[in-house]
Parts: C-alpha cells; structure tokens; sequence
C-alpha cells in the first residue's frame, strides 16, 4: 500500500515537471524570430491602435507594404513603451523601429549607448520626391539634441514636432482687451494679467500637481535671462544657482504666485481639473505643449479659437520631437531605415497634421489650422529643448517638488533657489 | 501563523511521545505524514523557489553592480548600499514607509476593534462588514481618479462639510495632504479587511467569561482590557505580522495619488516601494538597477528586522478556554 | 443569541455606540454611493463628465461600453485577465494546498522552518521581482505571454496561499485521517478524498483571494506583457489613461473600463463575499 501511494505522488510530481517543461518548450517554439525575409521587420509603436496617429501610420505600413512586398509586424504597445524597451534589449528582444519622444527615446536607449545612428536615413531620397531626408526635416531639430556616447544626435528621426506655450482662447473679449498685442516684455505680461484680474478673469490657469508644465515659465524666463538649464543642472556644486540671473527669473514667476494670477484653487486639484476650468473659460492662458488642442478638442465651446505666445523674453521657442529610432541590436535595422524614409513622403506624413491635427517637421506640411500660430512660432532659426535637455533624474529629484512648493506660495524666490541648490549637491553625490 | 510557528514546542511532547511509538511499529497516521512530507511538498516548494526565491537572489547578485539593465554589469560592491543611505530622498522614503506603517496600523487596528464592538451591536450586521470589506477588493487606481473629483474644491465632500458648517475645509488635494490622503484610504481599505477577521476571534470567546466578570463587577473597559484582548491576542498577533509585510508593499496608491500625467509624485511622499520604481523605471534615463535592488533588500532586510521583533514582542502564552 | 448581545452590550454606554453605530452606516452608505457614481458616470458623455463630474447621465450612454470594449481593448483584455488570474489561481491552489496539509500536519524543525520561508515571501516587494523575472522568462520566450505572466503570478501566489491553507489544514480535525488510514488508505487517498472535502470552504476562499489580487495585478503585468492582444484588463486601463498624454482623455470611455474591471469584483462579491470572509477568517485565525 505505502508503495503504491509513494508512487502516486511521485508521479504527481513528475507531471507537474513534464507539464512546466511542456509549456515553456511550446512557447519557445513558438516564438522564434519569423520576419527574416527580405525588408520585413517588426515595429513597436507608442500609440493605441485607436489614437489617430496610429491610424496615420498604419495607412502608410499598408502602402509600404503594398509597393515593397514588406511585412511589418505592428505592435500598439502605448506610452508605456518607455519603460518595455530597456528590458526587451536586455533580452535581446527588442523591436527593429519604435518611436517616441527624443527624451524617452535618448533616455532609455541612446544615452546608454543602445540607439542606432540614423545618420544614413538622412541621406536616403524620399521616394517619389528626390530629395534626400536631410532636405525635409530641418537640421535645427538635430542641433538641439544631446549627443550620445558615440558623439551622434541623429538617435531620432522626427515625424512630429511639438512646442510649449501659452495657450489661449482668441475670440474671448475679455483676453482680446487686456491683450491688444503680445507683452514683449515680463512687466508687460503682468500689465495683462492684472488688467484680466480687474475684468474678473484668472490669468493662468495651471494643474497645481504638474511640476513640469509649471516649471516651464521659469524655463523660458531662464532662457531669456542667457542661463542655460542643463549646465545648471549639472553643476555638481551647485554654484550656478547663485547666478544673480537665476534668482531674478524665479522673482519673476514669484509676482505671477504672489500677484494672485493663478488661477483660485489650483493648488488643490489634479489634473485635468484647471485645464477644463480652462476651456471654460475661467482663465486667460493654459501651458502646455501644443498637443493641448487635440486634447481638448472635444470639449471646447463652439467658436473656440486657439492662439499661443510665449512667457516674455524668451530667446527661442522650445522644440519636443516625436519620431522613430532603432535599438542598435534591431536584427532588420536597413529595413527599418526605408520604411523611416518611406513616411516622410508628404502624401504620408500629412496624416500627422490632417487626422492628428499635430505639426510636422515639414514646412510644406500646413499645421492645422488652430496651430498655425505655433508652426509660425516654430520656424525660428533656432529651437531648444524644454529645460535644455536638463534630463535624467533631476527632474524629479532636484527641481520638481521645490518648484512646486515655490508654486504654491509656500516657498520664497531666495528660498526656492537655496533649497534648489543644496539638493543639487546631494543629488550629484548619489549619483556616483 | 502564529499558531504553525509557534506549536512546534508546545506539541514536541506529544510528538516525541508518537515517534517513539512509530519506530516501534505502531502510529501509521505519523509514519505517513513524514513519508508524505517531501512529495507533498515539493512541488509548491520548487515553483517557490524558481519563481521567487531565485530573483530574490537574483536581485541580491544585481544590487553589488552598477547596470544599465542592457550593457555590461560594473562590480560596485556595498557602494551601491552606502549611496542609498547618503541619499536624503532615500531616508525619506524609509521614513515615509515606517510612517505609513506604524501610524497606518495603530489607526487600522483600534478602529478595526472598535468596529468589531460596535458591528456587534448592529442590525444587519452581515451586511455592513461585507460593504466594509468590499474596497480591499478594488484596484487602487480606482481611489486615484475618484479622489481627483470627490475632493475638488466645489466637489461633494466640501459640500458635505459645508452642510456641516465647515466653511474653510482643507486643501485635501495639495501636495502636502498626500501622505495622510494615502493614509486615510489605505486606513479605509485595510479596517474593513481586519474587521472580520478580528470580529471572528471575538465571536469565539465564549459567553460565560464575560458573565462571570460582570459578576465581579469590572466594567465594559475592564472586560474588554482582560477578556477580550488577551482572547483574542493570536489573531491580532497574526494580523499585526501580515498589516506589516504588506504596508511595504503600498505603491500604486502613492503613485496614483501623487503623480500627474507623466510626472513621479513629490519627493517628499515615496516610500521605499516608489523609490525603487524610480530607479527601475525612470523616465528619461537609463535604469539604475543596482540601486534599485539594493533599495528593495534594504526594505525586504527591515521588514523582515520588524516582523521578527514583532513576533517576539506579542509572543504570549495563548489562553486556553 | 439575544442574552448574548445584552450581555456584553455594556462595552460603551448607549450614547458612544449609538454614534458608533451612525459612523459605520455612514461609511457603508459612502462605500455603496461611490460604486453608485462610478456606474452613473460610466454612461455619460466625456465633456459632459469634465463640466459637472456629478450628475446623472442625461441620455444613458452605453457606447462608452462599445468603445472600451472595441477601440479601447478592454475586450480581448478582458479574455487574458479571465483566463491568465482563473488559471494560475487554479494552479496555485493545486500546488499548495498539498504543501500546506503537509506543513501543517508535520509538526518538525524542517516543516516549520519550510513555513517560516514561504511566510517571509510575504513581505518581499513585488519590485525586487520584476527585473530578475523578466531576464529569466526572455531567456525562456516567456516574455508578453500570458504564460508567462501566469506562471509570475502562481509564484508570487505561493506565499499567502500557503500560508492561509496552513492555517485552514491546522484547523481540520485530524480524526477523520486517522480513520482513513487504520482503513488502509495511502497518504493522496486520504488527503483527496478525506481531508479535501472538509476542506473546500478555504480552499475555494484561497481560490477566489488570489483571483482578486491577480485580477487586480498592475505592475506586473505591464512590464511582462506588451502587444496589445496579450496584456490584461489593468494593463488596459492603464494604457488607455496613458494616451491623455497626446490626445486627450475620454472621461466616459475610462469609467465604463473601470466598470469592466470592477463589475467581475462585485459580482463576485455579492455571490461569494460572505464566504470569501469566513473563509479567510478561518485561515488567518487558526
């Protein structure tokens, strides 16, 4: 008897073993590399399949395909493809094209090394157009880039360009009479907002928990002011805070704080609370990346008329790139490199401005109309990146939370700065 | 828990008495549950082992290098150890996680047993532990989005309070109410998760103690201090052990509460959970894993410092009845 | 029944437990008006939703349920979220309940030793886990499987499944085997068919806890999963509130997809939630 039962659960034992080995031997199987043939290769995206830039993009996999008997292997992974590609080329899984922001992208891949130059794709011609990609995508986007272990900044070819500022509502008789023409200086943005206050409107509307979209104001005031934020940031000694210029821009959000020109409220709400008290109508300007019109698309009033300036001063507007990199381990990265060449096409790329209604690198590629202002914007002779690339984790562990306590009132300008500063220092220490 | 661990010495008498009986033939029931215990157990004990004690190691391996999660691994040693405790974010978040965890427990478990006292008491009593219960059921980004709107300022809370004749109410949603925020939901979930269980233990005390007490006149808090605690010490007991391992574990909840769109929370709110996450998972930079992992084994190494300290402290002589 | 209240009534005098009484209805009827808004919300217009978050849909909307299901994936996520927390819990209960009926019934330096260790896994955080799981299941092709994820989380069940079925075995009479086995009956035969019938109340409670948690299961999920056909319901929603990034969020669309997630939870609930209580009570209080 005891025999018998021994065996039983020995056999229990061994089922169990063969059936894990099963399994992990049929996945294996299974999931082999299968787009070996000629110009296949597998793209992962950072948009849903039900977002319109994905429908922009998948019209065009289907002509690629269509004139290059191609396949593409489309995976709709979503934003959160920022955070699956460091692991899927640990795992030597990685996909041959995937796009996203030329922060995330450099972030994640290019500053360690893992993102392809794409240097080559700029001499490729457009095909229909004969004109290499150099031609169409402006050089300024690469300029502003920071360069890779290699010394590239061509990590990132752009499909959609993206900038920050100060979005309002046109046609709204209370904003067109304190605003008769763009401030060209601070004192004159002040002018506006006090001249809103006394016709009863908020000036700034602003998600009091966003740490970056608020920061942006002292960013662009640090730009006017010749400081440049990534060599601030980098300071392992935290001196550059002591530049008198640095004080004086965080002065200058402090009178938009103390001034009473945010919006009531702001510091207790998340987010999108003050961007539909916004569109509401409730007060005069809103930050944010140009997207901000697609994202309220479906709940502005009807006659909505959307404009943008930048906070006064500011030297150059600043420039967010969308675009396609490779992993330097892509297995089909040529393949890859034609499609990218192959959805600048203008007949392509449109979709981005038509069915995204989001700016493209092109200048022959009209904005929508409602960005018309801000394509105009972007076609100075230089851009920067926001906060000049000023990347990594200083953001969140050095700036954010004493931006936002500075934000909310809670903090001085002198103190913001000093805080800024020490924190600095113990953060390059840690960063070893 | 308790019980398991703590048996062995209580019924060594007992087993000593039946492995003598079974080496002299007799006793079955024993012989085959130790012929049981390795079949029985390996299977679970091999999944366990593969799935989660192997990464543990893993981890511990990965939090000696400085890694990218792609490139080379650079031999850093303890470095990795002594950055973390020169980091003040860091010693912020170990002090954000004991925070959440002493505070957010002392709190859970009065209200818990006051609960169990009044729960008693009620009609449908059945009913209003199951609705009680009901939000440790629910993922924690549904607390996130609804907190956004119940705790606006015109929102229905405010306008609850205003009924009330709180005319100035808090900025509940500012960045410094984020950590009670975090508390008070995770107070509210956790209190209806112990409520029942507590309120069983009390169930189980049988009536006549308490007669005979109200007979030599103590009184409702002297019955509660001498009946009703030590009765039901071992559950607390167990339940004080599984409230800690899983207050370490509060993530989502902070990350929800705190974080924008894209942004991490403050600072100021992490805990050692989020702070891993921001080393693992940074957004604009590469990972830094061995930090990462070295954060988590100095979590896992405290709570598990504290778990034993704990077992030790509410170590009592159960009370037999 | 009604002596026993009376007697132990006097814990605080009427005004105390009258107020106590009045809290715990508060927050029941709190609990009960939150899930009430979620569902209410669910079926208005996004826009409508940003203006006035509270009031009641005008023209019940149940497209925000089409499009959740079709646009928003939480369909086919949906599917992988019944099939990856219904299989791994299965397989994690099959695996543990003989595990913990040994530990518990074994009383020696090695069983509890053994139980010691799973208790601890308790407290590892799931962050430790992730990077280590994902390397070794790519170095298996296990990596955006719903294989894989269920296999992650039929190890990370193991700890508290062990540890409440230890706990529910403790409290299983020992008579009944003794029985069986003077009958001739061998260690399996017994366990199935004596000490598993007794014992379906907490391993059905150890079912239904660890559907939940895998039901619920975020990071996880979105790190081991990628294609949009495989990820789970969490994962859906996640991505989906993600994309507000870019293009704007569509309020109603998200509470029907919190509905879909939370709708399986109160089914459950209502049908299983008084066992599900005891069950757990049962294993935690032994």
């Amino acid at each position: 008897m005891g025999r018998t039962t021994v065996s039983a659960s020995r056999v229990v034992g061994a089922a169990t073993a063969v059936a894990l080995a099963l399994a992990v031997s049929a996945c294996s199987s299974g999931a082999g590399d299968d787009a070996k043939s000629g110009g296949s290769f597998t793209y992962w995206s950072m948009w849903r399949s039900d977002e319109p830039q994905a429908k922009a993009l998948k019209a065009a996999i289907d002509d690629f395909t269509a004139a290059t008997g191609a396949k593409v292997t489309i995976t709709w992974a979503g934003r959160d493809i920022a955070k699956k590609i460091g692991p899927a080329i640990a795992a030597n899984q990685a996909p041959d094209l995937w796009d996203e922001s030329d922060d995330k992208v450099y972030g994640t891949t290019a500053s360690a090394g893992q993102a392809l130059d794409l240097s080559p794709v700029l001499q490729l011609q457009v095909p229909e157009e004969n004109v290499p990609v150099s031609q169409v995508i402006p050089a300024k986007y690469f300029d502003m880039l920071p360069k890779d272990p290699s010394g590239s900044n061509h990590y990132v070819i752009p499909y959609e360009v993206v900038t920050n500022a100060m979005f309002y509502h046109a046609a709204d008789p209370a904003v067109a009479s304190a605003m008769p023409s763009p401030p060209t200086d601070w004192a004159g943005l002040l002018k506006v907002c006090d001249a809103l206050k006394a016709a009863g409107k908020a000036c700034i509307a602003s998600e009091g928990e966003d740490p970056w979209t608020n920061a942006l104001y002292f960013d662009y005031l640090l730009n006017g002011a010749g400081v440049n934020v990534a060599q601030l940031s980098a300071d392992k000694s935290g001196a550059a805070w002591d530049n008198p210029a640095v004080l004086t821009a965080a002065q200058q959000v402090e009178q938009l704080v103390k001034g009473g020109h945010l919006i009531p409220g702001y510091d207790a709400t998340k987010f999108p609370a003050q961007e539909t008290n916004w569109t509401a109508g409730k007060a005069a300007f809103y930050m944010d990346g140009n997207y901000v019109t697609a994202e309220v698309a479906k709940q502005v009033p009807a006659g909505w008329k959307t404009a943008s300036i930048l906070p006064p001063t500011a030297k150059a507007p600043d420039a967010g790139l969308i675009g396609f990199a490779i992993p330097k381990r892509a297995k089909n990265a040529a393949a890859a490199q034609k499609f990218i060449a192959f959805f600048l096409q203008k007949k392509h790329l449109s979709g981005i401005s038509t069915t995204a209604l989001n700016i493209t690198p092109r200048t022959d590629i009209p904005a929508p109309a409602e960005l018309a202002d801000v394509q105009k914007t972007l076609e100075a002779p230089t851009v920067r990146l926001s906060f000049d690339g000023a990347g990594g984790s200083w953001l969140p562990k050095v700036l954010n939370e004493n931006y936002l306590d500075f934000w909310h009132g809670k903090t001085t300008a002198a103190q913001f700065v000093a805080k800024c500063k020490a924190d600095q220092v113990t953060y390059w220490q840690t960063q070893g | 828990m308790a019980t398991t661990i703590d048996n062995p010495p209580r019924t060594d008498a007992v087993r000593g008495r039946s492995e003598r009986t079974a080496r002299t033939g007799v006793g079955p029931l024993e012989r085959q549950r130790r012929r049981m215990f390795w079949p029985f157990t390996a299977p679970a004990l091999i999944v366990y082992a593969v799935l989660f004690i192997a990464p543990v190691g893993y981890a511990l391996w990965t939090s000696l290098y400085k890694w990218d999660g792609m490139g080379a691994m650079d031999w850093r040693g303890l470095q990795n150890y002594t950055l973390l405790f020169r980091d003040p974010r860091f010693r912020t978040s170990l002090f954000n996680t004991l925070e959440l965890m002493v505070i957010g427990g002392t709190i859970t478990f009065v209200l818990s047993f006051a609960l169990t006292l009044v729960l008693r008491e009620m009609r449908a009593k059945l009913f209003a532990r199951s609705v009680l219960f009901f939000p440790s059921l629910v993922n924690g980004m549904v607390f996130g989005i609804a907190a956004g709107f119940l705790f606006s300022p015109t929102g229905p809370v405010n306008q609850a309070l205003k009924l009330f004749g709180v005319t100035t109410p808090p900025k509940w949603l500012s960045t410094d109410n984020l950590l009670p925020m975090v508390l008070g939901t995770l107070v509210w979930t956790a209190t209806g998760y112990y409520t029942p269980i507590i309120m069983a233990a009390v169930d189980q005390i049988p009536d006549y103690l308490y007669e005979a007490a109200e007979l030599d006149g103590a009184g409702p808090f002297q019955r509660f201090r001498h009946i009703t605690l030590p009765c039901a010490w071992d559950v607390i007991a167990v339940c004080a052990v599984l409230w800690t391992v899983s207050s370490v574990k509060i993530f989502e909840l902070i990350l929800l509460y705190g974080g924008s769109t894209d942004a991490y929370p403050p600072v100021s709110s992490w805990n050692t959970a989020v702070y891993v996450y921001t080393e693992a998972f940074p957004q604009g930079t590469v990972p830094r894993l061995g930090t990462a992992t070295a954060a988590a084994i100095v979590s896992l190494a405290m709570v598990t410092l504290i778990t034993v300290v704990l077992r030790r402290l509410l170590r009592r002589d159960p009370v037999e009845y | 029944m009604r002596s026993r209240s009376r007697t132990r009534s006097g814990y605080g005098s009427g005004l105390a437990t009258r107020i106590g009484t009045a809290a715990v209805w508060l927050v029941v009827a709190a609990d009960l008006l939150l899930v009430l808004w979620i569902l209410l919300t669910s079926l208005r217009g996004g826009p409508d939703i940003l203006h006035h978050a509270f009031g009641l849909p005008t023209s019940p909307k149940t497209d925000n349920y089409a499009t959740a299901l079709d646009e928003g994936g939480f369909a086919q996520a949906a599917l992988n979220s019944v099939l990856t927390a219904g299989l791994s819990s299965v397989v994690a209960v099959a695996l543990a309940a003989p595990c913990a009926y040994a530990l518990a019934r074994r009383r020696s330096r090695t069983s509890s030793a053994l139980t010691m260790t799973f208790a601890m896994g308790l407290g590892v955080p799931g962050q430790v886990l992730v990077v280590p799981l994902f390397v070794g299941l790519s170095r298996v092709n296990l990596t955006d499987s719903d294989l894989g994820l269920g296999l992650v989380y039929v190890g990370l069940a193991m700890p508290f499944t062990v540890f409440l079925l230890t706990g529910f075995f403790s409290g299983i009479p020992g008579v009944l085997e003794e029985a069986a086995v003077l009958d001739g009956a061998g260690p399996l035969r017994t366990f199935v068919q004596v000490v598993l019938p007794v014992a379906r109340g907490g391993l059905i409670t150890a079912f239904l806890l660890q559907f939940i948690t895998a039901w619920n299961e975020t990071l996880f999920a979105l790190v081991l999963t990628n294609s949009q056909g495989k990820i789970t319901l969490p994962v859906a929603r996640s991505s989906f509130v993600a994309a507000q990034q870019f293009n704007g969020l569509d309020y109603g669309t998200m509470f029907a997809g919190v509905c879909i997630i939370l709708a399986p939870m109160i089914a459950l609930f209502s049908w299983m939630g008084s066992r599900i209580i005891q069950g757990m009570t049962v294993g935690i209080g032994k």
